[in-house]
Parts: C-alpha cells; structure tokens; sequence
C-alpha cells in the first residue's frame, strides 16, 4: 500500500456512461495483483471528502499502466469522467487482497455482472499468461451494455446473457452456471450483491452433488484451514469480489464491513475477494 | 499429480506483531519539559502587521499539494526553535505531546492500519477506535455514506473488547513514542468503570478519551453526553478508577453544552474533547427507507466545522481544562481557527480518509506558521478570538457569572 501519483494517459467512454481510463503507474502496475483496487482521491475536497475505490481492471508491468472501468454513477465519478489526459490522481493502493487460484485449476468460470466486469477482468490476463482456459459468462441488461469482446483476451471464451434477451442468453447470468459447473475447477464471480448471493447459493454443496475427489496431500487431511485463509480460498469453489461503500480502505474505520458467518468483515481488508462460504448470505437469496 | 508450488503471501495487516517494521524503530524520545497551558495574554493578540496567511478556496484546494521545497539550515533551526509541545493533563502525571495536532478516534484504527503511509511517530496522539468492555459486532451495512461536505457513519462500535486490544494492541503500541489515547465507549457507568480499571497501569496506553455519546442503559437509553448528571456520574466514577490521563468528548448534539462542559471539569477531566458527530440521516436512492443500516448516523468533515467552532468558543468560556478541538479540519487554517477559539489541540478526523499525510504536514504547517510570525510557541495563538472583556457575551442574557 502507497500513495501513487498516477498521471492519465488515456479516457474512453466505451459504453453509455461507462469509462475506461488508463494511468501510468509504475507501482500499482507492477505490485497489484487481480481482485485488489486503488482508492482514489477526488480533486474537491470541499464537497466530495472520501475516496472513491475502483477494482484495478488491467495492470501491465511492463508498461507501468494501469486501467479503471467505472461508471459514472455521481459527483465523484462525473469527476473523474472530466480529468484530462495529463493529469495526475492521488491513488492509494494496491489495496485489499487478491483472487487465489488454486495451482491445479486449469477450467476458470469468472462470472461478472454488468461494472462487475471491472472486478475479474484482471483475473482473465492472469489466467491467460499461466495457461489456464478461461470462460467469462457476463451479464447485462441489454445488448447496448455488453462489454466489448475486444478488450477481453483472445484466449478467452465470452458467453453473454443479457436480461431482456437482446443479446446472447435471454436470462439472468446466475442461471448459466448450473451449465459449467461441471467443466470448471473454480469460479469467480463480482457484480451486484442479488447476484453474489445467488451464484453462492447454486455453488453450495457442489463439491458432494459432483463427486468431486478432495486432491492432494494426505498429510494434514481433516485439518480444514481457518476461514479466511490463503489456503481456505484457495480450495474454495466459489470466490466473490465485494462491493461496499468505504471510507478510509485500510481497515481503519470499519465502514465497509459486511456480515460474515464469524462476524463482521471488513471489504478493504479481509476482502473485497471473499470465498463464498465466508459470506453470511440472506436466507432468501 | 505435480504438487503445487508453496505461494508465500504475505499481507499487510498479517504483519504486525513481532516483526512489524514500527517495532523496530523505537527510538529513546528526548522531549522538551515545558510548563502546561500558559494562560493566554489576551492584551496583546496577534502582532501587527503579520497579517495572517490569506483562507478562503486556497485553504482547501492545497490540501495534499506538493510538499513545500527543502528549508535551509537556518529555516530548519528556526523550525527547530519552536516548541509544539503540549501537556493535557498536567495533574494526573501528564499527557505530553510532542506536538497539537491528534488523530480523532474512529479514523485512525489502533494506529497500524496506515502504518505502512504514515508516519505514527510524528502525530501528536493517537485516539484509538472506540473500546468496549465486551466485543461488539456493530451496526448492519452499509454503515457510511458521503454527504455534501463531510460523511455519514454508523459503525456501531465494533471492536474486539477492551481485553482483546490490550492483548493484542498493547505491546506495538508500547514501542512508539506517539502516546495512544484509549477512546472508551460504554452502556452503563460500571462498563466504563470496568473498562477504564483494566487500561489502568498498562504499558502503552497513554490516556482515556471517554465517548459519553451512547445511551446509558441504565437511565432508559438516554445518552451520557445530553444529560449533565449522567455525565457528571460517568466522569467522576471513572475518575475515581483511574489515574490515567482523562479526556471526556462532548456531543454536539444538546441545546446547551457549558452546563455539561462545567460538569465534566467539576467532576475530574483533565481535559475535554469537542466535538463529537453530529446525528444525521441519509436516504437511500430509491426513496424505500433509510440508507444507513443503522439508519441514523453521526455527520463529520467540513461540513461540522462552524458547529465545532461554536461549541469550542463557548466552551473555552466556561472551563479552564485543556480543550481538544474535532470537527472538520482539513487544512491549517482550521488549526488556526479552533486555536483561536480556545482549543489547545486538535484531532483531525474524516479528512484522513482522503489524504492520510494531512496530520503529519499539518503539524509542520503550524510549526512553520510559528516562525512566520516570529513565535517560539504557538500558545500565543490560543484563545485570540474569544471575547476580550469578561461577560461580553452576557449582553444578550446567554451567560451571567458573579
């Protein structure tokens, strides 16, 4: 975590009211890792007093450039949409902690709902550079709000649902992953809360209702790591990327917590990448 | 089957502990012993012709500017020369800062959370998140909203309970030289007693702030901080548990806060802190019911800041203990502001959120400020705009003392 002085070198509206903006930023890109975000400042203090936190869409080490995917959704935001190119944003980051593959996964399902795409957009990269095969199922409310193919890796397989059919699957992109849950070894998922909840609760119980063999060592078997753990998520399923409105995004003021089966946790710092089974999600979901 | 290569992850706030980089960097601490807070001489007032630094949109553009170039050798001694040092509580073995600016409570953590982008050990004090005798989860999500101008928050006092901070806090906070002010939040004067007897004599905790905005549950829900028996009865019960350093934080929300202010001070504070959240309400953006899952919420940042100020002048009229501004600061004109009114210290707060250096620069900024107007001190800055002649706000009735 530092604050990094990130200059602007380009913006794009790719969608209706949606942005993507690139910043060189030697440090976040080359320290960051999928799932984490930045927090960054707004320029009027005056009226805007939080930063606002953004999943870092890419990172590219290799040329110091970082992207956000936003949507303008206030103050903060229609802010950000307007800074030029040239210009420098206070970003606190790398923050938060990062997606856990497990090394023997070779089928990733990442599941994004609408700006969710911003969440595991980085994942697909990182997946694609280690070789392991990638489906994205996205979902949206109509064809006009499909993220572009061509800013995803062409590795990648893309299915789309969107809610009112204009495009792709004509249902709910939860309801696609009875479908792959067969042919994925992990799923992770960002998008609206509703869809979190759902997706963990068609992945509950997966590992009896498929048959699936627990691998590995032999050694310390029934030994179940802590929750919350790096090994936990590691083993885990099913891993979601939270969203809650913050305020400091180091775990200092316990603002963006949420209700966890052991009690609250914080999204900054415990998250915003939780294993679902860390999630108290509401019975009804 | 290839076994997996074992991934090393290690994070931030796994790291504290024995070998957190603050750990290592305890250094022996030679602080200046001055006397306490000089009574202001309110004769002189600023000196002429060192008009003060110009406020207005500057005062907020410029927080996180760019940090001004490199002093010289003669700057760095005149810098040097200057004594920020403060004592809170000369008689109860004294809570010396090495310099006026706070970091408020609720807004810091327990001090390592920013560890790794600030630098703890040149803050004047660190209130920690409010402690419990028990732990408490808190309030439902979403717990803070921003509002125009400051922020709403309802967390709800989660916090592991006081044993569980003292355990695992205690000892990180025992090797800084930053003093670390327990903030103290309880439901019935025996649970601030209980919590207060427990800090007592550990090594670390430099002091108590007791936040008096929660219902006493004892009295019907009724909160310490509006009614001035309650407060009266918690000071004093705690007072009489502890000879840590004790500071009592007043809420903003009562129609008049000098009866309670006086009641603090009768029953034993060594010093008051003003002002805490103002009760406020969001809504949520489909107009259902409240944002908030707390629904209420206390309001903070710039937005608070005239009511600080007002409260901080009156009570500065009434007490003779130390006051500890809070409320909205976000630049060096607000430092200045709530000294003149009569405050000693200042905590700052919500703005750590957007620029975590600001504390640390603001220090530097009122050591600076000194030397621009020719001060070895900045106590002569204190209380320069409260009324000069004794009973001058008594004109409309508000106040009359024999």
């Amino acid at each position: 975590m530092r604050l990094v002085a990130a200059e602007l070198v380009e913006s794009r509206q790719i969608l209706p009211g949606q942005w993507l903006q690139s910043f060189h930023a030697p440090e976040l890109a080359s320290g960051s890792r999928a799932g984490q975000f930045v927090h960054v400042r707004t320029g009027d203090y005056s009226g805007l007093v939080l930063r606002r936190p953004f999943s870092i869409n890419t990172a590219d080490p290799a040329t110091g450039i970082v992207t956000l995917h936003f949507r303008t959704v206030g103050r903060g935001t229609e802010w950000m949409a307007r800074v030029r190119e040239g210009e420098n944003l206070d970003m606190l980051g790398p923050l938060g902690r990062p997606f856990e593959v497990d090394p023997r996964s070779h089928h990733l399902l990442l599941v994004a709902g609408g700006l969710g795409m911003a969440g595991i957009r980085m994942l697909a990269d990182e997946a694609v550079r280690d070789g392991r095969q990638v489906t994205i199922l996205f979902g949206a409310l109509s064809a006009s709000h499909v993220y572009p193919s061509n800013l995803l890796p062409d590795e990648v397989e893309y299915v789309v649902a969107t809610d009112d059919g204009s495009l792709g699957h004509h249902s709910l992109v939860t309801e696609l992953l009875p479908d792959y849950e067969a042919w994925a070894d992990q799923a992770f998922a960002c998008g609206p809360y509703p869809m979190l909840a759902r997706l963990a609760q068609l992945a509950a119980g997966r590992r009896a209702r498929m048959g699936v063999a627990k691998l590995g060592r032999k050694r310390g078997a029934g030994r179940a790591d802590p929750l919350g753990s790096t090994a936990a998520r590691r083993k885990a399923f099913l891993q979601v990327s939270m969203e809650q409105t913050m305020g400091c995004a180091v775990g200092a003021c316990l603002g963006c917590s949420v209700i966890g089966v052991e009690g609250p946790v914080r999204v900054c710092r415990e998250g915003p990448v939780f294993a679902a089974e860390e999630i108290a999600w509401p019975a009804s979901a | 089957m290839v076994k997996a290569k074992k991934q090393v992850i290690i994070f931030g706030d796994m790291r504290v502990g024995k070998d957190s980089p603050n750990r290592s960097k305890r250094t022996p601490t030679v602080r200046k012993v001055k006397s306490a807070i000089v009574p202001v001489d309110r004769t002189k007032g600023p000196p002429a012709g060192r008009p003060r630094v110009e406020t207005g949109g500057a005062a907020v553009a410029d927080l996180g500017a760019p940090t001004a170039p490199q002093p010289t050798l003669a700057e760095q001694a005149a810098l040097d020369r200057v004594d920020l040092s403060v004592d809170l509580a000369p008689e109860h073995g004294g809570l010396r800062l090495a310099n006026p600016i706070l970091v408020a409570s609720g807004t810091f953590g327990y001090g390592i959370e920013y560890g790794e982008v600030v630098d703890v050990g040149r803050l004047g004090a660190i209130c920690c998140k409010g402690t419990t005798l028990r732990p408490r989860a808190g309030n439902p999500p979403p717990r803070v909203t921003e509002t125009p101008g400051g922020m709403l928050n309802s967390i709800g006092l989660q916090n592991p309970g006081v044993d569980a901070v003292i355990e695992k806090y205690g000892p990180i906070w025992q090797g800084w030289k930053v003093p670390v002010i327990v903030n103290v939040a309880g439901e019935s004067i025996e649970d601030y007693v209980e919590v207060a007897r427990r800090l007592d004599g550990v090594p670390g905790v430099a002091g108590i702030e007791l936040n008096i905005s929660c219902p006493n549950v004892g009295k019907g829900g009724l909160q310490f901080a509006i009614d001035r028996d309650a407060a009266r009865a918690v000071t004093a019960a705690v007072r009489r548990a502890t000879e840590l350093p004790l500071l009592v934080k007043l809420s903003p929300n009562v129609a008049d806060v000098r009866p309670i202010a006086r009641a603090i001070e009768e029953a034993g504070a060594d010093a008051i802190s003003a002002i805490n959240t103002l009760s406020g309400l969001a809504v949520a953006p489909d107009r259902t019911r409240a944002f908030l899952g707390n629904v209420y919420g206390g309001l903070s940042g710039p937005a608070i800041k005239p009511v600080a100020l007002r409260i901080v002048y009156e009570v500065a009229q009434v007490v003779s203990i130390p006051i500890v501004a809070i409320g909205g600061v976000t630049s060096i004109e607000d430092v200045l502001d709530f000294l003149a009114c009569g405050a000693v210290a200042v905590q700052v707060g919500t703005a750590i959120f957007a620029d975590p250096e600001l504390p640390v620069r603001l220090a530097d900024d009122l050591r600076a400020e000194c030397v621009r107007r020719g001060l070895d001190s900045y106590r002569p800055l204190i209380g320069t705009a409260l009324p000069k002649r004794m009973g001058a706000s008594s004109a409309k009735g508000a106040e009359y003392r024999p």
